[in-house]
């Protein structure tokens, strides 16, 4: 069974290897336009040398920290109102109307807004991020805290917990796991509005410096761009999944 | 009936505060147009059309990324979906594409075939392939091993079993794969057009703000609000409908 | 008082004088649906002693659960009033523990065995150093001290059971109301988990409130049974047991009076 697993995975490296390879070939030979489809090596050389040189990291940095900023605040005041919104029935009969009418709103269509109030600066992409990511997190925190167990709620009336008291040690622990799934979303949008916004204000970061290869047909950049994206996306994922299994742990003891 | 009331409620309320604090100079923002101003600059373009126009641009690049999509997702799907090897040695590759965010795709795309249709088409295909890709590996792998037993012993030919048993039983599921895709089709487009192509939405958002025509750019964003409601609204009752469909085809 | 002898009445002057832990006082109920006002409960009165097993059984929807939510204070009578030590119920309270049929939902499965149990220590504001000590020897009480790391869903349901069980001790009640508590478990672990609440309501002579649907386990658990007519719901019958304590599985059921006061039971339920 194990052989049969290891098989079927150096497979799939072999499968991609080859897609590469006939890229890497058709451009060489230049049946598809090396300008637009570099070979792969060349992107990859262009990635190795931007991260030697340390050009990369800053504007790794960047788009990080914008998008784990604004990913913050988003997670922070989603959770805050979704908690108050979720837990009355009262609250969420008057708002979730409003919420489900401005929630289809795309979050870049707010970027003109932010545009005219912050300018064509940081406050203005950590704006629109927070923006955007806030309705997952949001939406997921409400559903969480109002559909907390009945029984449970009886078993805090009868012990006699406080409101703070059952907020703290029955609402947040079973409203988690939703939060949880929420606020991962929550971190693959922001990733996408930080590159959005990069590319609109040219700020510092790798949509720009994406968008900037583009204009001056260096596609071997934009690829290495890409890879660079792909890779922060599949890590911040991978490090989330990793820390719900954890923080989750006891739905599946046994694993 | 209570239900609406209730729910108009937090607007009315915000509206009316909003509209009064403007007026009497309460509330002076130098972006924030008053209520009264966005409905007349709502009211006066749609009077003239343009933004009926800039919203048919929308949908033209979002339907045009979508039937890509849900043709490249399905065929794909079903093939990766009926063999587990390969979807074992494709799925990798797969897997590592998915996380780069369509809207990276932008400028690769606005390289390969600058401004306007095309170029915004093929990005939304890619941000609305990955759902439809996964519903419909998820579907095909799922059809109950029963039905197709029924099939067989009914002796119906493989068009016949593809047609009366196989789509009817995995399309519901890739269902929910292209509702998801409907809602980042609209998303993706309207993103695009801030970003880059003239045409659409987007577009004319960034027009009314650069010319400051602050009112209009507000209405043009409750007009989003109305048109991704209404959209949403129809996925539920096509939703609604569904089972009907299913129910009511007969072998 | 040794825990062989009944248990009832404690005669202080001759005259039999029964502490009263709970009082109902032509208590109603009736509910408001679509179709109007619904009878629920049509003027039930009676007395909870000290120290007593109280059994209601009745056939399904008689609302003998609705009278336990009542005693616990989670519903509110229409008409008529609960009262506790003499005072009226209000609302719940942690001196009223209430045992809950649906084991799993009323655990926090996110907490561990001990967790669950430390849960009403926290609720009594007890000391944090304090609460390792205490969850021990309630676990071992409940034969439950190799679980006290594991998750509920790692755990059988007579297990869980007795985890909420264990908690509802740990509140320290003077009342333990139980909701049908061992509806839900094989026939085994019911008929051990009976015997394991004989010897807890014995040695803390605790006044046990308990509802179920199986008229042998309420004579065999029981000090008095009432029986419980639906439509509304009422009391048609209140019987004492007057069996031998220690009960046994074995030898109380053989019983000549086991079997008499389970001949008229079955009667009584049939009628209605």
């Amino acid at each position: 069974m194990k052989r049969q697993a290891l098989l079927l995975n150096l497979s799939a490296l072999l499968f991609a290897i080859c897609l590469l390879a006939i890229w890497q070939v058709l451009s060489d030979l230049h049946v598809i336009s090396p300008v637009f489809f570099p070979p792969p090596t060349r992107a990859l050389s262009e990635l190795v040398s931007r991260l030697s040189d340390g050009t990369a990291y800053l504007s790794i940095q960047s788009t990080c920290l914008r998008m784990l900023f604004g990913w913050l605040c988003a997670s922070f005041m989603g959770v805050v109102l979704g908690a108050a919104i979720g837990s009355s029935r009262v609250a969420r009969d008057y708002l979730e109307p409003t919420l489900e009418f401005v929630r289809p709103l795309p979050a870049s269509a707010i970027i003109p807004v932010a545009i005219l109030f912050f300018g064509l600066t940081n406050q203005m992409s950590i704006a629109v991020i927070a923006f955007g990511a806030v309705w997952p997190v949001l939406l997921s925190s409400v559903y969480g805290f109002s559909s907390i167990q009945g029984r449970l709620q009886e078993v805090s009336a009868v012990l006699g917990l406080s409101r703070a008291e059952f907020l703290r040690k029955i609402a947040i622990p079973s409203a988690t796991p939703d939060i949880l799934s929420g606020v991962r979303v929550s971190l693959a949008i922001s990733l996408i509005l930080a590159v959005v916004t990069e590319m609109q204000a040219s700020l510092p970061g790798i949509g720009r410096d994406i968008f900037m290869a583009q204009r001056s047909f260096r596609s071997a950049d934009l690829y290495a761009g890409l890879i660079l994206l792909g890779f922060i996306g599949f890590s911040i994922n991978y490090a989330l999944v990793a820390f719900e299994k954890r923080a989750l742990r006891w739905r599946n003891p046994y694993s | 009936m209570r239900r609406l009331l209730r729910a108009s409620v937090f607007p009315v309320l915000v509206i009316l505060l909003w509209e009064i604090t403007s007026r009497t100079g309460l509330l002076q923002f130098e972006y924030l147009s008053r209520p009264s101003d966005i409905l007349l600059a709502g009211y006066s373009a749609l009077r003239d059309g343009s933004i009926l126009l800039a919203t048919w641009q929308t949908f033209e690049a979002a339907l045009f990324g979508l039937l890509l999509a849900v043709l490249v997702g399905i065929l794909t799907g079903t093939m990766l979906g009926l063999s587990a090897t390969t979807e074992k040695v494709v799925g990798p590759t797969i897997e590592a594409l998915r996380p780069i965010p369509a809207v990276a795709f932008i400028p690769l795309s606005l390289l390969l075939f600058g401004f306007g249709l095309p170029m915004e088409g093929m990005v939304v295909a890619y941000a609305c392939v990955w759902p439809i890709l996964i519903a419909t590996i998820g579907a095909v792998r799922g059809i109950e091993p029963r039905l197709l037993e029924v099939a067989r012993a009914l002796e119906l030919p493989f068009a016949a079993r593809l047609w009366k048993i196989i789509l009817p039983a995995a399309l519901s599921r890739i269902n929910v794969g292209i509702r998801v895709a409907v809602g980042f089709a609209l998303v993706v487009a309207v993103t695009v057009e801030i970003i880059v192509n003239p045409r659409g939405l987007g577009y004319s958002l960034i027009l009314a703000q650069q010319s400051l025509r602050v009112d209009l750019m507000y209405a043009q964003l409750l007009w989003l609000c109305i048109v991704g409601y209404a959209i949403n609204a129809a996925l539920r009752t096509v939703k609604m409908a569904q089972p009907a469909i299913h129910v009511g085809g007969r072998l | 008082m040794s825990a062989g002898t009944a248990r009832v009445i404690a005669s202080k002057d001759g005259a039999a004088v029964a502490q009263t832990a709970l009082e109902v006082r032509d208590v109603s109920l009736v509910f408001n649906t679509a179709e109007g006002k619904r009878p629920i409960l049509d003027r039930i009165s009676f007395d909870v002693f000290d120290g007593e097993i109280l059994c209601l059984v009745g056939p399904s929807g008689c609302g003998k659960t609705t009278i336990l939510r009542l005693l616990a204070g989670l519903l509110q009578p229409s008409g008529g009033e609960v009262l506790f030590e003499k005072s009226r119920v209000t609302g719940p309270s942690r001196e009223r523990a209430i045992v809950f049929q649906d084991y799993t939902n009323a655990l926090l499965p996110w907490r561990t065995v001990a967790g669950n149990v430390a849960l009403s220590l926290e609720a009594r504001h007890i000391p944090k150093d304090q609460h390792p000590g205490i969850t021990a020897e309630l676990l071992t009480k409940m034969g439950l001290q190799h679980a006290a790391q594991q998750y509920p869903n790692q755990l059988s349901g007579g297990m869980q059971q007795r985890v909420q069980i264990a908690r509802c001790l740990a509140q320290q009640p003077k009342i333990l109301l139980m909701d049908e508590p061992f509806g839900a478990l094989d026939a085994m672990t019911r008929q051990a988990l009976q015997d394991e609440l004989l010897q807890l309501a014995a040695e803390q002579r605790m006044t046990v409130v308990f509802i179920t649907h199986d008229l042998e386990e309420a004579i065999y658990l029981g000090d008095r049974v009432f029986v419980l007519a639906s439509n509304p719901g009422r009391v048609v019958e209140k019987i004492d047991v007057d069996l031998p304590r220690p009960r046994s599985q074995l030898e109380t059921r053989e019983d000549r009076r086991f079997l008499a006061h389970r001949h008229h039971l079955f009667g009584l339920l049939q009628g209605h």
